[in-house]
């Protein structure tokens, strides 16, 4: 086999790793400023200009850092998690169109929209895994936490995710994005905020954060965590979030697509950067202005307002199809 | 009939010959000795005759042969002290926690300090000393020396379990929260009984931070105590100082000049602002409300330069002093408090239309960690939390002191006795806080700000009063006619409510143990005042101001 250097390239550097780990930095440093403006705060503001490099000396300054692994933990499952759970996350992250293909230089297939929602998943049970193994009670009670979110929210949120993609009547994540010639946010709005919603409790973000509820259970999951491991669990959370963003941008806002009119070579990854870091406000914002909820009533928002909803939201869409499609002469 | 005459009548009408003596010791305050095994009577005379009976604390003192007890208690309007003497050589004395169960802690502390043995009290265990220290030992009595300790005594693990080993099955587990916690501001042990996520049973440790203030304060001179005094807590210091002084004070018959009075009132009320603001950013801390936890404490911090530019301080303030206070209040720096102020009072109206109607701080505060007002009444909490319940207990109006006879102001209450209740307390205190400072800076009399007094200090004793951010604090100060001190009792707010932590928590879930305790606002290092421990070696000792002296210059 002939060694296809483009592909490399691709994958490796741009749009794929290289570039998600500088703009996955560059969104955890968006997020921290955002954040503490809000908050009345400076954020970041020595590293770089307007400290935009501090993640990545925190991310440094991380890996340098002594190597503990407690007493009675679960040795390999704690070794190996924090990595499967990083690379999870970028494998699904290259199946995003982000210059209009994806990182393998294809259109991607039909239904890698549920791929990428299935290693999402699996990066945070592993997550839970690597919480449950370091034999901390604090970890042990972060970890359920997640398993208990995560299971409740993952149902919302795909079923929301489904609406774009009945819309557009496909379940590849470049065919969503490429036929909204008007953002679905504008069509179907509800869902959009409800998807937004969902994400926030998917991201464990305020008000939805109480696997890792500082006064109550120190540092959740992670508190056993140090080094290497704390860097690259760090760094899959940020990814995390960067995955959110881009997968509603993706589905709601028209991905790599400019809103009326094609822009030249190249500068699609400047609509779908913008259309992130827009998403990323959102949920910062949201993050800023409220309290921290008990897990109960985390569940209990889930199954009695999120689920219902969802499926309420979903069967409008699946009516109102015929009138959007001819509405926008789409699909 | 003043309240005075009514309260001494109601217990001579009940004690009759027992009532060995009976005086008014100073306006609002009572002195009643009553024959050793009566003091249960005349307790239970004024819980009949007052509604509204609460106890102070239990102030123990050395007497050399016998041992004092002093109850103090207070009747609504007046603060009655019922004495009772026991025999050094067999100090048992009857419990008074079946009739008044807030008097748990008092008498614990009380155990374990003087060795007064309470026959019934239903756990008589150590409080701030650690469970390994050795039997026999009573720091607070005068023939103790921390030689006769024995310097070494072996450090045990403090228990992980409440109740028997049989109690312990099933869904229930026992945690540990502390004395290292993110929660927790100061070092405190909460051993939680869990029934899944919900609590069962709570029993707080304390004396983690305790460092031997009540015995230091006896080895120097009044005015020297002050400053010891103010050290007791960072956060209320002002509260103590001004406490302190007032007993000594009203122990010299010193007349304090009105200016005083007036200053003492503005920086008391600086110092209850910032403890306020503080504690709003803890409870946004503790609810994982980050926002409101940084804009509070923005807010404090303005406070925080007021409270330098009138004292020379921005923490601990040194402002008071007996006879007075140490600076006087330029004009200039009067004006810019009150723009300044002005500016808190409406940060106070936003926090609270946002904590009115923001839906996920009613969720986590609504409703949880309620504490009815006939409960609060029976364990004697003190402050916000009395007043969360719906219990107007107010030192500042009911025992007024410094200038707050002559300002008016509006005793904030809430029924509702939920965590919300607190801290809505608290937030309507804030506003109030800057009225009263308003005032007093417009009605600031002229005149000295200090006067000249001795250092001797007539024998007697007295009881200073306070209302602390925190809530009422008690100091009881004895002399004996020299300069030092013979006794000084100090009971900080957060004792007397942190027995009520046990019924707000029970059925509430983990996640609200945090946001239950910021509402009370507890203080630990008011709370622990004795000794130091050095844990590794199991040494504990005493340092003398001599020895700090040296210290410091690094000659060991």
């Amino acid at each position: 086999m002939i060694l296809d250097t483009r592909f490399f390239f691709r994958v490796l550097v741009f749009p794929g790793f290289l570039f998600l780990f500088s703009f996955t930095l560059f969104c955890d440093w968006f997020e921290r400023k955002v954040m503490a403006r809000m908050q009345n705060r400076m954020g970041p503001s020595y590293a770089g200009p307007f400290g935009i490099l501090q993640p990545f000396a925190d991310w440094v300054k991380l890996l340098t850092k002594e190597d503990i692994v407690p007493e009675g933990a679960g040795g390999l499952a704690l070794a190996i998690a924090p990595i499967i759970s990083f690379s999870l996350l970028v494998l699904s992250m290259l199946y995003f169109p982000l210059d209009g293909a994806n990182a393998f230089s294809n259109e991607g297939f039909e239904g890698d929209l549920l791929l990428v929602l299935a290693l999402v998943t699996f990066a945070n049970f592993l997550l839970f895994l690597l919480g449950w193994s370091s034999s901390n009670p604090y970890s042990g009670i972060g970890a359920v936490r997640i398993m208990t979110q995560f299971v409740g929210y993952d149902i919302p949120l795909t079923i929301l995710s489904l609406g774009p993609a009945f819309l557009a009547g496909s379940l590849s994540l470049s065919r969503i994005a490429s036929v909204q010639k008007v953002p679905f946010a504008l069509v179907i709005p509800w869902v959009f905020a409800f998807f937004l919603l969902a994400l926030q409790a998917e991201l464990e973000e305020d008000p939805f954060d109480t696997p890792h509820a500082e006064t109550e259970i120190a540092a959740g999951y992670w508190t056993e965590l140090t080094g290497r491991k704390l860097a690259f669990v760090r760094f899959s959370e940020d990814l995390q979030v960067v995955f959110g963003a881009v997968l509603a941008a993706d589905l709601f806002l028209g991905g790599p697509y400019g809103p009326a009119f094609e822009l030249g070579h190249g500068l699609p990854i400047v609509w779908f950067v913008l259309k992130a870091l827009f998403i990323i406000f959102m949920l910062e914002f949201v993050e800023a202005v409220c309290a921290r909820l008990r897990i109960d009533q985390v569940v209990r928002t889930n199954w009695k307002l999120m689920v219902p909803l969802s499926l309420l939201s979903l069967a409008l869409v699946t009516f109102c199809i015929p009138f959007v499609q001819s509405a926008t002469g789409g699909a | 009939m003043s309240a005075e005459e009514e309260a001494m009548e109601a217990i001579s009408k009940r004690l009759g010959e027992r009532a060995q003596e009976c005086r008014i010791a100073a306006p609002r305050r009572i002195c009643v000795l009553v024959r050793c095994g009566s003091h249960r009577d005349a307790i239970s005379a004024l819980l009949e005759r007052f509604e509204f009976t609460t106890i102070s604390t239990i102030t123990g003192v050395d007497l050399g042969e016998d041992i004092e007890l002093n109850y103090h208690l207070w009747c609504g309007r007046t603060e009655v002290t019922v004495k009772t003497r026991l025999p050094k050589i067999r100090p048992d004395v009857e419990t008074v926690t079946d009739i008044l169960p807030g008097a748990a802690l008092y008498e614990r502390e009380a155990f374990e300090l003087l060795g007064v043995r309470f026959l019934g009290h239903p756990g008589l265990k150590r409080l701030v000393l650690p469970d390994s220290w050795p039997e026999g030992q009573y720091p607070l009595r005068r023939d103790w020396k921390p030689e006769i300790a024995g310097l070494e005594f072996p450090q045990e693990a403090d228990s992980v379990a409440i109740g028997a080993e049989g109690e312990n099955r099933g869904s229930t587990v026992n945690v540990v929260f502390g004395p290292q916690h993110p929660a927790l501001h100061e070092p405190e042990r909460f051993l939680f009984k869990l029934d899944g996520e919900i609590v069962v049973d709570v029993e707080p440790r304390l004396g983690y931070a305790h460092r031997g203030i009540e015995k230091g304060a006896e080895k120097l001179m009044f005015f020297q105590a002050t400053h010891l005094i103010e050290r007791i807590c960072g956060i209320c210091n002002v509260a103590h100082a001004t406490c302190f002084c007032q007993a000594v004070e009203s122990l010299g018959g010193i007349e304090v000049p009105p200016r005083a009075s007036y200053l003492r009132t503005i920086v008391h009320e600086l110092n209850r602002l910032h403890s306020h603001l503080l504690l709003l950013g803890v409870a946004g801390m503790e609810i994982g409300f980050e926002t409101l936890f940084q804009y509070s404490w923005r807010d404090r911090e303005m406070v925080l330069d007021l409270t330098e530019k009138a004292t020379g301080n921005r923490i601990m303030a040194e402002y008071n002093a007996i006879g007075g206070v140490r600076r006087d209040l330029d004009p200039i720096v009067g004006e810019e408090m009150k723009k300044v102020l002005s500016g808190i009072k409406r940060r106070a109206a936003f926090y609270k239309k946002l904590l009115g109607e923001d839906p996920t701080f009613g969720l986590r505060t609504r409703g949880i960690g309620v504490l009815k007002a006939a409960e609060a009444l029976r364990l004697s909490v003190v402050g916000p939390v009395a007043r969360g319940s719906g219990i107007k207990m107010d030192v500042r109006r009911h025992d007024p002191y410094a200038a707050y006879g002559e300002i008016p102001f509006e005793e904030v209450a809430y029924g509702e006795g939920d965590s919300w209740a607190r801290f809505m307390v608290r937030l309507d205190e804030i506003a109030q806080s800057v009225d009263i400072v308003n005032y007093a800076i417009e009605k600031l009399p002229s005149g000295p700000y200090r006067a000249r007094v001795p250092r001797r200090v007539p024998e007697g004793e007295a009881l200073g009063r306070v209302e602390a951010p925190r809530g009422e604090l008690v100091h009881y100060v004895k002399s004996d006619g020299t300069a030092y001190p013979q006794r000084v009792k100090v009971r900080s707010p957060t004792l007397a409510n942190i027995m009520s932590f046990r019924e707000m928590i029970r059925g509430c879930y983990v996640a609200d143990i945090p946001a239950v305790l910021a509402s009370l606002d507890p203080c630990f290092s008011c709370t622990d005042r004795m000794a130091f421990l050095d844990v590794k070696s199991g040494m504990k000792w005493f340092w003398s101001l001599e020895e700090i002296k040296r210290r410091r210059l690094g000659k060991p």
